[in-house]
């Protein structure tokens, strides 16, 4: 085994710079020489995908599978729409008049309530948006992880809890906007909050990069595989948990908040199961594991999405569906873990995997004599 | 007061309705380890057959054997087909089932549009009788309590009376084990797998009359049953029980003194603080590994 080299990628490899810096240079001049109707898809898939990549930390990384991430997203996203929306009523009456967002007169206050005064300040109404997203994370975090509660628990409680803040935001219009969500707090879509959305996605995934290429992201992936194994080598695995849970919303809360400011109408969707379980099947299908899987896959499906239900809504509906049998199935990997296989075989680079099938294949030899429980198999990576 | 009572009585139906919808998700989930996201359409599916048995001249109480069969073959299919090779992956399970979810909806939609369904309650059990002073207690809901039990009776016949619930339990306990003694534990995921189903089935015939039948009402359902799970723990049928009664009562009370939504949000927190006490459940099973 010592004639062979582990190869280990470097923390950003020359050629990703180079094509990411290509990308970002046609992502940023697109709004120059291109359609506007492309234009405002772009803004968006660039905040789904964060949102995927936050997503892709919990659960690709860390083995976390939240069925609620558009909690935090919602978060964020509320929190922004309606800042813009009373700064926008007081400038620009409603039909009747009134300088307070529609959806409160329509429901018979006659000013904000006061609670709601200090989302009059935009950055602040962010910061609290990020602040109680990640808040909530936190205080979930040490409540289940801290009691070992994971794996498909933690998946059914996220996901009624976004279901519940759905429900809430539908029954407490007159602060929410009901069922109609908030919409008409003028237009945000301009080429300088797309290169701030852009700024912001490349610090996400660089800061995930450093996160999950680093020690830290190796006892992740450690806690991923065998979080029994990792406990009894001393690491405090419900702490590495929440510290990447708040992570991964206070990401999501961000995409959300940008979100809001540049889609310009926010509904209860976007908090909702729905939403946050596409976002799972937009990892999965980019590739989960990999900081890039994310970014591909929610530009991939979110993309295909926009231009294939238009003809026929129902047929995209039952390709989704298709969409997540088939990626449990057939590529687990998704589409950049197959293709990272595919390159690293042909490298002739022995991927870490097989070394650690070999030590476990010697490991089994050794203890030929004495094996307790029943056999596993290859450790599985 | 007496209104609290009336909510408290009203209850015991919202209590009996988790119960059958949550039943066939304990047991599948229970023995198989899995969580079946497509539940909710199961139940979708049991409320289709019964409008179209509805439509054929037939009543609930044909409906519900019916449901049974139509909706346990359809879980068969669904093991086969998916489930089986993912038995490993319980995660992963999550997302597959919910993409049999999407596509249960779809082809429902495409069956039988869009438009919503009513499914008439029996003719015998129309009307209500009513507790002195209080508001009248409709019949349907009193058959509802009824059936709730009747499948908790059944399902405990199954599990402790049978040759199959023998093994059903023994691979529950120790999968290997059970294995090397020459139980097919691959079979009996399947049977368990294609029974809860059919429990499922036999919900959505049951809760058709008391709600209009559409492609997107068994969601909520599955989120319920989710939680009662939860709370009262995987893989007991007390669980099943004490679940539902406290998600039920709890939430019908707090729903009345304030509203629906606080009072799930009120359940929801109780939910989260009671698995931190109890992780695995009220009547959760200790795993012996």
């Amino acid at each position: 085994m010592n004639d062979r080299q582990v190869y280990k990628a470097p923390m950003f490899p020359l050629w990703a710079i180079i094509a990411a810096i290509g990308i970002v240079f046609a992502i940023a001049t697109y709004p120059y020489y291109g359609a506007a109707y492309v234009t405002s898809l772009l803004g968006k898939f660039l905040c789904f995908a964060i949102f995927a990549l936050s997503i892709d930390l919990i659960w690709g990384f860390t083995g976390i599978l939240s069925l609620g991430q558009g909690v935090y997203f919602g978060i964020g996203a509320y929190f922004t729409a309606l800042s813009l929306k009373i700064n926008y009523a007081a400038v620009n009456p409603t039909r009747y008049g009134g300088t307070i967002p529609d959806f409160m007169e329509w429901n018979g206050l006659t000013e904000i309530p006061g609670f709601m005064e200090p989302l009059i300040s935009l950055p602040f109404a962010v910061a609290a948006g990020l602040f109680f997203a990640t808040l909530l994370a936190f205080i979930f975090g040490v409540i289940t992880f801290k009691r070992h509660i994971y794996g498909v628990y933690c998946a059914v409680i996220t996901l009624a809890e976004s279901l519940i803040l759905q429900e809430a935001i539908i029954e407490y219009q007159a602060y929410t906007g009901g069922f109609n969500g908030i919409t008409d707090y003028g237009t945000h879509a301009d080429i300088n909050v797309l290169w701030l959305i852009l700024v912001v996605t490349i610090i996400f995934f660089a800061i995930g990069r450093l996160l999950t290429h680093s020690r830290m992201g190796t006892i992740l992936k450690s806690i991923r595989d065998n979080d029994t194994r990792a406990e009894f080598m001393g690491y405090n695995v419900a702490n590495y948990r929440i510290f990447v849970f708040c992570i991964s919303s206070f990401m999501a809360a961000t995409a959300g908040a940008m979100y809001a400011a540049w889609n310009g109408i926010i509904s209860f969707l976007d908090a909702g199961p729905v939403f946050s379980i596409e976002g799972v099947i937009w990892t999965a299908v980019g590739g989960r594991g990999t900081v890039i899987g994310p970014f591909i896959g929610a530009f991939l499906v979110k993309g295909a999405e926009f231009f294939l239900s238009g003809k026929l809504a129902w047929t995209w509906q039952l390709i989704m569906g298709g969409l997540f049998i088939f990626v449990v199935l057939y590529m687990r990997d998704g589409i950049v873990g197959t293709i990272g296989k595919w390159w690293s075989a042909r490298r002739k680079h022995v991927p870490v995997s097989e070394l650690i099938e070999e030590a476990d294949a010697l490991a089994a030899d050794r203890q030929k004599d004495y094996r307790p429980g029943q056999s596993k198999g290859p450790t599985e990576i | 007061m007496e209104a609290i009572i009336t909510q408290f009585l009203n209850g015991f139906s919202v209590v009996a309705i988790l119960m059958i919808a949550a039943v066939g998700l304990a047991i599948i989930f229970g023995v198989a380890g899995v969580i079946n996201m497509a539940h909710g359409e199961f139940i979708m599916v049991g409320a289709y057959t019964a409008a179209v048995v509805g439509q054929l001249g037939g009543n609930t109480f044909i409906a519900i054997p019916v449901a049974f069969f139509v909706v346990g073959l359809m879980g068969l299919i669904v093991e086969r087909g998916i489930i089986q090779w993912i038995y490993e992956r319980p995660l992963e399970t999550l997302l597959a089932t919910w993409g049999v979810g999407i596509i249960l909806q779809v082809v429902m939609k495409l069956i039988f549009g869009p438009e919503l369904y009513y499914v008439g309650a029996p003719k015998v059990l129309d009307g209500g009788f009513r507790v002195i002073g209080l508001l009248p207690f409709p019949w349907y809901r009193l058959f509802l309590i009824i059936l709730a039990i009747a499948l908790m009776v059944i399902t405990y016949l199954l599990l402790f009376k049978t040759d199959l619930g023998l093994k059903v339990r023994a691979v529950r306990r120790n999968r290997s084990m059970s294995g090397c003694l020459g139980v097919d534990t691959a079979k009996v995921d399947m049977v368990i797998f294609a029974f809860g189903s059919g429990l499922a089935g036999v919900a959505g015939a049951a809760l058709a009359p008391i709600k209009s039948v559409s492609t997107t009402m068994g969601f909520p359902y599955a989120v319920d049953s989710f939680m009662v799970l939860v709370l009262g723990g995987v893989g007991s049928l007390w669980g099943v029980v004490a679940g539902s009664a406290l998600i039920g009562e709890a939430e019908t009370i707090l729903s009345f003194i304030y509203n629906n939504v606080i009072g799930k949000l009120l359940v929801f927190i109780f939910i989260v603080l009671a698995i931190r006490v109890f992780p695995k459940g009220l009547f959760g099973y200790h795993e012996r590994s």
